[in-house]
């Protein structure tokens, strides 16, 4: 028997090197591991860097939500917008279900939902800080700090409106007259006359009405925003995605309402437009090695600067534009005198330049703006249609920002926002008929009268909260010019904000999904069933999915994206089998007559089976191994080389900047084993036609 | 040696036809050959070619069946034997020398020679080694053992063959012209090399050839033509025969 082997291995191995089909085959088969192998390999860790992505931000292992929704959970959002949930009407009823579970680490609350948020216009804001002042005044009297503050203001709005007719003036040389509303061009004639200024002080609060009615409008609104975020328990949250981390500002403070804003969105909404982009450019230059000269998109940005410098105009009272001016002068070693044509050439930045006047411009013009239309610890208004329709405000205060360790560049994990869960279930909007009830207890009980919808609603949307940011779903609902209702809202707007509610109230409610953290992931279909079980012994019509299911069209993508490169691969191999098996035919018929000597002076049927399979097989271990190889040697260059991301979108698939992908013994045993597949596939028809060969053949003489 | 009559013949044929079918045309190969040969037997089929010395051996070496008539190759009628038990039967029983060698190209001579004591599975490897350095001894190219094929002449492969042909000891051993692809006195001794082996070993050897110093060698020259056996004579007989018909022609 040992000797039958040998040489079968023998000839097979003699034979390897001999024919220049075996090269061909041996050649296929080489590329074809490499290509399993380096391909496996990359696939498995961009899907394992992705299903870390998902998993670490929002989705956790599992989700669970009710088994009555109309749509499929899908956290990223879907093509159609927000899917239709039913809520779960009890978190704390839930949560002891599901933690049962022996490989259950923790579960954390979520809905995710979304507002429109505007940023108001600077007038605006502007005017609400003037009337903020005077209000002061009417209420303390006026000291000379309040005066000096009313006076600064007060110019800067001077210094606005006459901004505006500058810009009224340029764009009436472009339209014609017919375009231009004759009443507009009076109201601003009218606020820059000193008649106007000179009568201010008589009636301030009907001057700052003539201006915020027919001035303001005048500009156009500020950026609609589409805010997505994800009311949580913030600290369970906190605790049991251990990718968070808080960059700006601080965490929520425990049990309080309140928002963490993402990094991402945080820099790319709500920074001043001016700084993004030369941050951007900064970014492409310094990481892409793309110019200025050369890149339209840079080349754009360029421009915007140069044109779009309204919005650092605005922001700037006489004090601070004077100073601007003084120090772009200095810079650019120009006697212009217009802020605006200072800007403007500042902005012309070429890649020569760009590096120095991009610090320059931290250093010189940052500290006199505002960089960011939100300040960690500012309060902001969320509003939002209410599952029931009607509209709900609730304010609260942002925290800090934060990312997902990795996932900083990434848009997919940076445009959801944290807000604690008793926000989110206002803004909601659904209140079970229990908790209704017990609402109406508290309430007796703390000597509070029930404030109606309407006066909740006003009395939510307080103006004087010093907000720079007004997020609304309809502007223009509430009317901010109607008198303040103070005394019980006042107080119950205070009371939200300060007050810390305890991990029963934050549990005790409505949540839309329930995120798993598991302790052993690798039996995460195992629990999903498990708790599937679990819910439904509880009397709860659960529906449990795992994090690629919750993640909707993402977790499709990645799926769609794995079932093309195996398709890919299938189809090579099926090339492969095709070429195989035709080299193994010629390769069979160049060895008839040996074939046949050896039928005819013994050696049965099996026996040439055999060594034909043994052929290919140590062929496909040779060669497949030479490939297999090869790629460990790729792989374990990439492995501490990296990959980088170069595009952004990729940050979320590579789960940080660079993919440093890993060679597993799966990878090397699935090629291998496909190798074996393949050729001995491949070989199976030549073989059977090598059986074939008479002894007769032997006897052939004619080549 | 001992010519044996009383011995049971190791080839018997009886009646055998062979017909070849190419397409439409039905071929007569061979048309109602008897034929017996004893054991120790060395005989030489003679006929010019296309007479059917190849069809004749094939069908005595069981690589091939007759159409009708009856083949008995060790006391075995070989249409009665499934597909295995005939190449068995090549295996232990006979040896093949073929006109143009037939050595595996990519195995050396030693391997060569070994091979269908591998396939055999009786023998142990030392006895295997020695089984075949006697045998390269004996057709003198114990030297060239670790050779290839293609490293030695024409002769040296044909000796190969030989070599292995009788490695197994068969009873038989079937040779169709195998000195055709040689030059005359390296076929001269390759016949010697069989006939030597045939005296010492007791071996029997039936080989075609349609050169006359060739069949010289044999006991027995069994002539053919047109498919069938003209006669059985000795070989100064079967010189003189085929002069005579060279004359006549
Ligand atoms: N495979 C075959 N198919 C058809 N005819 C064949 C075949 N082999 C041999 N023949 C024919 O049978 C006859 C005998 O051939 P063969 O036995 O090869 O004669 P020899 O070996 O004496 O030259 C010839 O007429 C030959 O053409
Ligand atoms: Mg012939």
């Amino acid at each position: 028997m040992g000797g039958h082997l040998r040489l079968l291995m023998q000839v097979a191995f003699r034979n390897l090197f001999t024919s220049k089909i075996n090269l061909l085959i041996g050649g296929i088969i080489f590329f074809g591991t490499l290509l399993v192998v380096v391909g496996g390999a990359l696939l498995d860790s961009m899907d394992d860097a992705m299903s870390r992505s998902i998993i670490g931000s929002v989705a956790g292992h599992l989700q669970v939500y009710s088994d009555e929704s109309k749509d499929n959970l899908s956290l990223y959002g879907d093509w159609s917008g927000e899917p239709d949930l039913t809520v779960l009407d009890d978190f704390s009823r839930l949560k002891p279900v599901l933690e049962k579970h022996p490989n259950v680490k923790t579960v954390v609350p979520m809905g995710t939902s979304g507002a429109m948020i505007t940023s108001g216009n600077t007038v605006d804001l502007t005017l609400a800080r003037l009337r903020d002042l005077y209000k002061q005044r009417a209420q303390k009297g006026e000291s000379p700090a309040l005066r000096e503050g009313i006076d600064s203001v007060k110019a800067h709005v001077q210094q606005m409106v006459a901004l505006m007719e500058q810009q009224k003036d340029k764009s009436r040389e472009l339209l014609s007259d017919a375009a231009v509303d004759p009443q507009e061009t009076e109201a601003l004639a009218r606020a820059r006359s000193d008649a106007f200024w000179n009568g201010f002080e008589q009636d301030p609060f009907g001057s700052l009405e003539f201006l915020e009615n027919r001035i303001a409008p005048q500009l156009p609104d500020g950026d609609l925003l589409d805010l997505r975020y994800v009311g949580t328990d913030l600290d369970a949250f906190q605790k049991s995605f251990d990718r968070m981390e808080i960059v700006d500002g601080q965490r929520v403070p425990q049990g309080k309402r309140g928002m963490l804003m993402s990094k991402f969105f945080y820099e790319n909404f709500l920074k001043l437009k001016s700084a993004l982009r030369l941050d951007n450019i900064k970014q492409e230059r310094d990481v892409n090695h793309k110019l200025i000269a050369e890149d339209p998109q840079l080349q754009r940005w360029v421009k915007e600067n140069q044109t779009q410098t309204r919005e650092i105009l605005f922001q700037l009272d006489p004090i601070k534009a004077r100073i601007a001016t003084e120090r772009l002068q200095k810079a650019l070693g120009s006697q212009e005198a217009s802020l605006e044509k200072l800007l403007s050439a500042f902005f012309t930045t070429t890649d020569e330049n760009f590096d120095e006047r991009y610090q320059r411009f931290y250093q010189d013009l940052a500290p006199l703006l505002e960089l960011y239309r939100l300040r960690m610890g500012d309060p902001i208004t969320i509003t939002a249609f209410t599952r029931s329709g009607y509209v709900q405000s609730v304010n609260m205060r942002v925290y800090g920002t934060y990312q997902f360790k990795g996932l900083e560049k990434s848009a997919m994990a940076g445009l959801i926002n944290l807000m604690d869960l008793m926000s989110f279930r206002d803004l909601y909007g659904y209140l079970t008929a229990d908790r209704k009830a017990e609402i109406a207890d508290l309430q007796k009980g703390s000597g509070l009268r029930e404030v109606s919808r309407a006066d909740a609603e006003e009395s939510l949307f307080g103006e004087g909260s010093g907000n720079t940011l007004v997020a609304d779903a309809t502007p223009g609902l509430i009317e901010d010019s109607k008198p303040f209702e103070g005394g019980m809202g006042a107080l119950r707007r205070e009371d939200l904000a300060a007050r810390v509610y305890s991990q029963d109230e934050i549990e005790k409610g409505v949540a839309l999904s329930a995120a798993v953290i598991l302790k052993d992931p690798e039996k995460l279909q195992q629990t999903l069933q498990e708790l599937k079980q679990a819910g439904t012994d509880a009397g709860m019509k659960l529906r449990v999915v795992s994090w690629q299911t919750a993640a909707g069209f993402m977790g499709q993508f990645v799926l769609l994206a794995k079932m093309v490169l195996y398709f890919a691969v299938f189809i090579i191999f099926v090339v492969a089998i095709v070429i195989i098996n035709n080299a193994m035919m010629m390769a069979t018929l160049q060895r008839v007559r040996e074939v046949g000597t050896m039928r005819a002076i013994g050696a049965q049927r099996s026996f040439v089976l055999s060594m034909v399979l043994v052929e290919t097989v140590v062929l496909g271990l040779v060669f497949g191994a030479g490939g297999a190889l090869l790629g460990s040697g790729i792989m374990a260059v990439l492995n501490s080389a990296g990959i980088p991301a170069g595009n952004e979108a990729l940050y979320f698939f590579f789960s940080g900047p660079r993919l440093h992908p890993t060679l597993s013994a799966g990878n090397l045993l699935a090629a291998f084993v496909i190798v074996l597949v393949v050729s001995a596939i491949s070989t199976l028809y030549p073989a059977f036609l090598a059986t074939r060969v008479s002894p007769l053949q032997a006897m052939q003489t004619d080549e | 040696m001992n010519s044996g009559v009383a011995q049971s013949p190791i080839v018997s044929i009886s009646q055998v036809t062979k017909d070849y079918t190419l397409g439409k045309v039905v071929v007569p190969a061979l048309r109602g050959v008897d034929l017996q040969v004893h054991p120790g037997e060395f005989i030489s089929i003679a006929g010019p070619s296309g007479s059917g010395k190849t069809t004749l051996l094939n069908l005595i070496g069981c690589v091939d069946t007759a159409t009708a008539g009856v083949v008995r190759v060790a006391g075995q009628d070989t249409k009665q034997l499934s597909e295995r038990q005939l190449t068995n039967l090549r295996l232990h029983t006979i040896g093949f020398i073929f006109q143009s060698f037939n050595l595996v190209s990519v195995l050396s001579v030693f391997q060569n020679v070994e091979f269908p004591l591998l396939l055999q599975r009786k023998l142990d490897k030392v006895q295997r080694r020695e089984r075949v350095m006697q045998l390269l001894e004996q057709v003198g190219l114990a030297h060239h053992a670790k050779h290839r094929p293609n490293e030695l002449s024409g002769g040296q492969r044909q000796r190969v063959a030989v070599a292995r042909a009788l490695v197994t000891r068969p009873q038989l051993v079937l040779a169709d012209e195998p000195t055709a692809n040689l030059d005359s006195v390296t076929g001269q001794n390759i016949i010697d090399l069989m006939k030597e082996l045939n005296q010492k070993e007791g071996t029997t050897f039936i080989f075609s050839t349609h050169d006359a110093k060739v069949m010289n060698h044999a006991n027995a020259v069994v002539r053919l033509a047109d498919g069938k056996i003209l006669d059985r004579l000795t070989p100064a007989e079967a010189t003189r025969a085929m002069a005579a018909g060279a004359e006549a022609h």
